[in-house]
């Protein structure tokens, strides 16, 4: 029975991993942007794609995992210079026809270069075998993720609470006007962070991708799930994101267990309930309590 | 006055315009070429080339009269039934087509029952593996294959070949439930158990829970019945992760394992079987055939699948069939001549049920294997010219 809540308990972490690696580029773009960002997905995918082109030819999973951040954050960079940066005073409507016209682009492109059927991104052998972890074997690419996930969390919290550039992000965030009267440069410190939301975005779906696999239809297929976690976890809010997707991922995966006909609904009732339960989200971040 | 004169003179140009000239037979094809179920488009218009490149685009009537039979393709784009029905229109009362052919959705087949009547326009269904389609129009005939047609001899060989117990896991829409149900049904009436079953999500890529409930009900072996794509590529991921593989438990299945979809996945399908009615690996001169122009058009790494296949055969039908009756026969008078049609498919002999209009084949039992560094599906056994099992349980009603 221990061994068995164990397992359940690590499945749900691994998946809410990666839901968090992906949705925290979100979190940037969405929650502290304020700009609805459907097309956060596409970004995501483009990275996915970049690594499994780059394994396929013999190229390290890690390297190409690199390579995959950061092709997307230099899609990412020129389309906020482009398409993004007009958008940020227009309204919500204006966003989200825009961000979802990128995503038929961006699937339409997908589907045309690499065609219309799963793309496999090539992990190193010992990534794709069980291990022994003392009560059982257990997939070591699930360990990988969890292990590679909370990395990440814990440079973001350093990075955004403790550092001098994350102080001024939240300052820009919160007061842009007052923030570029002190003389930050608000335009220059979004694009930065657009820019590593969508770096974060390609890496996730590069490494994700062994459980939400790589085809054109990625893009619109996961967003919802992205964008349920950003909203439950409390938009803008980092902690919140990370606590979110580790809830939706143990619930997911709980479901799925115990009562696998309602497996479908059972993720989007719990991010309803929740959401009555904290309209605001899990941890809503600071500036806005 | 005149403006009815107008309207009249207009549609008199319009329908002028709109006939074929009296040597051109022509034949709308259905199909998803965009959207979701894009993969079913360009692999049927495949199957029609690669049969007109070799077997001519051209046939002589029975009076000598020769006839070009010209496909029309049109994009259902993944949009649904009322597509498929807006287009069948068109192509009827447009573009003049004697045939319709295609099909590759269930519901986008049955959505053409009502116009195939009332057009009187022979419909050779290439997918659309729902059992029940063939009867809602006297006008269908199908080429393809049903859901229980492929599953159910897995039963019996699987107890014949030592597994016992079994746990199911099919995707949550209709055709896996008809997997679910025929191969339950012909394991236990063999003297198998079934242990266990689940149904998933039809997009599902995250498994680990229900394989944890696999471990745990330790049968000899998984079925499963995924979508092709991503669902059955991560099914087999996890299958393997897991440790259900090397816990022993085998893996079977179905069109999961095409040879169009295993590159894309590990050498861990190895050792799969699958039950299916077509294994892209035989060596009848009419497959080799098939691959080779397909090879020819579309590149050495092109492989025929089962829209490709049944599109080729489909292909086959309909230019014997103006080739027996000419361009200007009744409906009726076609479907008639497909039926009790035998020949050999490269899948192997088949015939057409003079009844139901339905397509009786051989099913054969596969494993994949890799042969010259590629995954392949090779022969293990063979059931000989099954009759689709749903059909046999439901005998037509007689009026």
């Amino acid at each position: 029975m221990l061994s068995f809540g164990l397992t359940v308990l690590l499945d749900g972490i691994s998946y809410g991993m990666i839901l968090y690696l992906i949705s925290v580029g979100l979190t940037v773009t969405m929650g502290l942007m304020r700009v609805v960002n459907l097309a956060h997905g596409a970004f995501a995918m483009i990275g996915g794609y970049v690594a499994g082109f780059l394994t396929q030819r013999g190229c390290n999973f890690y390297l190409a995992a690199l390579g995959a951040a950061a092709a997307a954050a230099a899609i990412g960079a020129a389309t906020e210079r482009t398409i993004y940066r007009p958008l940020y005073r227009k309204g919500e409507l204006a966003q989200v026809l825009l961000t979802v016209g990128f995503v038929f682009v961006a699937t339409g492109a997908v589907s045309e270069v690499f065609g219309a059927f799963p793309y496999p991104v090539v992990f190193p052998a010992y990534l794709t075998r069980p291990i022994d972890i003392g009560f059982r074997e257990y997939p070591a690419y699930r360990l990988f993720l969890i292990a590679s996930g909370a990395v990440i969390a814990l440079l973001l919290w350093l990075i955004l609470d403790n550092s001098l550039f994350g102080a001024r992000l939240r300052a820009a965030v919160d007061n842009p006007r007052m923030a570029r009267a002190v003389g930050i440069n608000v335009s220059l410190l979004f694009t930065a962070t657009f820019v590593v939301g969508c770096g974060l975005a390609g890496l996730g779906g590069a490494l994700g991708s062994g459980i939400l696999s790589l085809e054109p239809a990625y893009a619109l297929k996961y967003v919802v799930l992205f964008l349920v976690v950003v909203i439950v976890g409390g938009e803008g809010s980092f902690e919140g994101s990370f606590v979110a997707a580790m809830a939706l991922g143990v619930i997911d995966t709980l479901g799925k267990y115990f009562v696998a006909e309602a497996a479908p609904y059972l993720l989007y009732t719990a991010a309803f309930a929740l959401l009555l339960w904290r309209p605001k989200g899990l941890v809503p971040p600071r500036s806005l309590t | 006055m005149g403006c009815l004169l107008a309207i009249i003179t207009a549609a008199m140009v319009l329908l002028w315009a709109g006939r074929a000239p009296a040597d051109v037979l022509k034949v709308g094809l259905l199909a998803d070429f965009t959207g979701a179920f894009a993969t079913w488009g360009p692999q049927f218009q495949m199957g029609v080339e690669a049969y007109q490149a070799l077997h001519g685009k051209t046939v002589k009537g029975p009076d000598d009269k020769p006839h070009e039979i010209q496909f029309i393709y049109r994009d259902t784009a993944s949009q649904g039934p009322d597509k498929a029905r807006q287009l069948a229109q068109e192509l009827v009362l447009r573009d003049h087509v004697k045939f319709l052919c295609g099909l590759d959705l269930s519901p986008h087949a049955m959505a053409l029952a009502d116009i195939s009547k009332e057009a009187k326009v022979p419909v050779v269904i290439m997918n659309a593996a729902t059992s029940s389609i063939t009867r809602m129009s006297p006008y269908f005939v199908r080429v393809s294959q049903t859901v229980p047609q492929d599953v159910a001899p897995l039963g019996p060989w699987a107890v014949a070949h030592g597994i016992n117990r079994v746990y199911t896991i099919v995707s949550d829409y209709a055709p896996g439930y008809d997997a679910e149900a025929y191969l339950t049904k012909t394991f236990k009436a063999a003297g198998g158990t079934i242990v266990g079953s689940g149904r998933t999500p039809q997009q599902e890529t995250n498994f680990s829970a229900y394989m944890e409930r696999v471990l745990e009900a330790n049968p000899d072996a998984l079925y499963m019945f995924q979508p092709a794509g991503s669902p059955s590529v991560a099914f087999v991921r996890a299958y393997v992760e897991r440790g259900l593989k090397a816990a022993g438990i085998k893996l079977l299945g179905g069109g999961e394992t095409q040879e169009l979809f295993l590159p894309n996945f590990t050498d861990d399908i190895i050792g799969t079987v699958t039950s299916f009615h077509y294994t892209e690996t035989n060596t009848r001169p009419a497959n080799l055939e098939l691959r080779q122009q397909v090879k020819k058009m579309s590149g050495d790494r092109a492989v025929p699948d089962i829209a490709t296949l049944a599109a080729w055969d489909g292909t086959r039908l309909i230019e014997d069939a103006v080739a027996a009756l000419g361009a200007d026969a009744d409906g009726l008078k076609y479907i008639d001549f497909m039926k009790g049609k035998k020949f050999d498919s490269p899948r192997g002999p088949v015939e057409i049920d003079p009844v139901e209009r339905d397509i009786i084949q051989n099913v054969y039992i596969r494993q994949v294997e890799k042969g010259n560094g590629t995954l392949v599906n090779i022969d293990i056994d063979e059931v000989k010219m099954v009759k689709d099992p749903w059909k046999v349980d439901n005998p037509p009603k007689s009026n």
